[in-house]
């Protein structure tokens, strides 16, 4: 349970061998996208791009469990090989259903390897988002160590 | 009627708001209390409680005298979880991402071979 509160933002970094134009194949054209979205625990039956700042995405991954689910969002920036920023949201029902986020991509490449930064923050407006992002950090810091000790004394 | 996630969120989305509840991961305060680092009136400090309080993470004290705020972990809680599913989510996707280049890069290199035959 610690590991889980420990996690006070989502900020993910990985590391792929292979050219950052790979990578950015991987999510910018729907053909590549549908084979590493699934198949898996669940098949990526659908994804429609129209890639270019301000157009919008819509893609569905489906489960034998859970069915499909639905996601979808807008491009905001586009640097090709260098950055992708847009915006997500899943479209079914569900505990973050309609909970608009903001994803925002980067793409490091250094001697035929990519270093991927994957950063994903709710937000609201354009104006909240601008202002959370660097102040988000410190607060939580100081916020994840207090839920996690109340957690644990309101545990039965 | 926005959902309770993204109330949270709202709530949270102010520089001020979040610094009240960094003081009060501390211990409970007293408006007063809490005015005190910010060069904001009480009742600017009131309408931001009244927010945090809307989004159940404050509650406060009963007495109209003294009315300490209290954080409240259990709306944390479920920003911490949500946060966790998305991770758990683009963790597996990531790892797929690894065989499926590899799996992209093995079609490549016999591909090339064949067209050296």
């Amino acid at each position: 349970m610690s590991a889980t509160l420990a996690d006070d933002e989502l900020l993910i970094t990985r590391t792929f061998d292979a050219p950052a134009s790979l990578i950015f194949a991987l999510w910018s054209q729907p053909e590549h996208f549908k084979r590493w979205m699934g198949p898996g625990s669940y098949d990526c039956p659908m994804a429609e791009f129209d890639f270019r700042v301000g157009g919008s995405y819509r893609a569905v991954i489906r489960s034998k469990d859970t069915g499909d689910s639905g996601f979808a969002g807008v491009y905001r920036e586009i640097v090709p090989n260098r950055r992708l920023v847009f915006t997500f949201a899943w479209t079914n029902t569900g505990p973050s259903a309609g909970v608009e986020t903001l994803i925002t991509i980067t793409f490091a490449e250094k001697n035929g390897k990519t270093v991927q930064t994957f950063h994903q923050t709710p937000f609201l407006n354009v104006e909240a988002r601008d202002r959370h992002i660097g102040g988000w950090d410190s607060a939580f810091d100081k916020l994840k160590t207090y839920a996690e000790t109340t957690a644990k004394e309101h545990r039965p | 009627m926005a959902d309770a996630l993204s109330t949270t969120f709202a709530a949270l989305a102010d520089p001020t708001r979040r610094a009240i509840l960094g003081r009060l991961a501390k211990g409970e305060a007293t408006v007063n209390e809490l005015a005190e680092p910010f060069r904001i009136s009480l009742p600017a400090v009131s309408r931001h409680l009244k927010v945090l309080e809307s989004a159940g993470l404050i509650t406060r004290g009963r007495d109209a005298q003294w009315r300490p705020c209290r954080l409240e972990a259990e709306a944390l809680k479920d920003i911490d979880d949500w946060l966790a599913r998305y991770r758990r989510f683009w963790t597996t996707r990531f790892d797929r991402m690894d065989d499926y280049i590899a799996e992209l890069k093995k079609a490549d290199t016999k591909s090339k071979k064949e067209k050296r035959k």
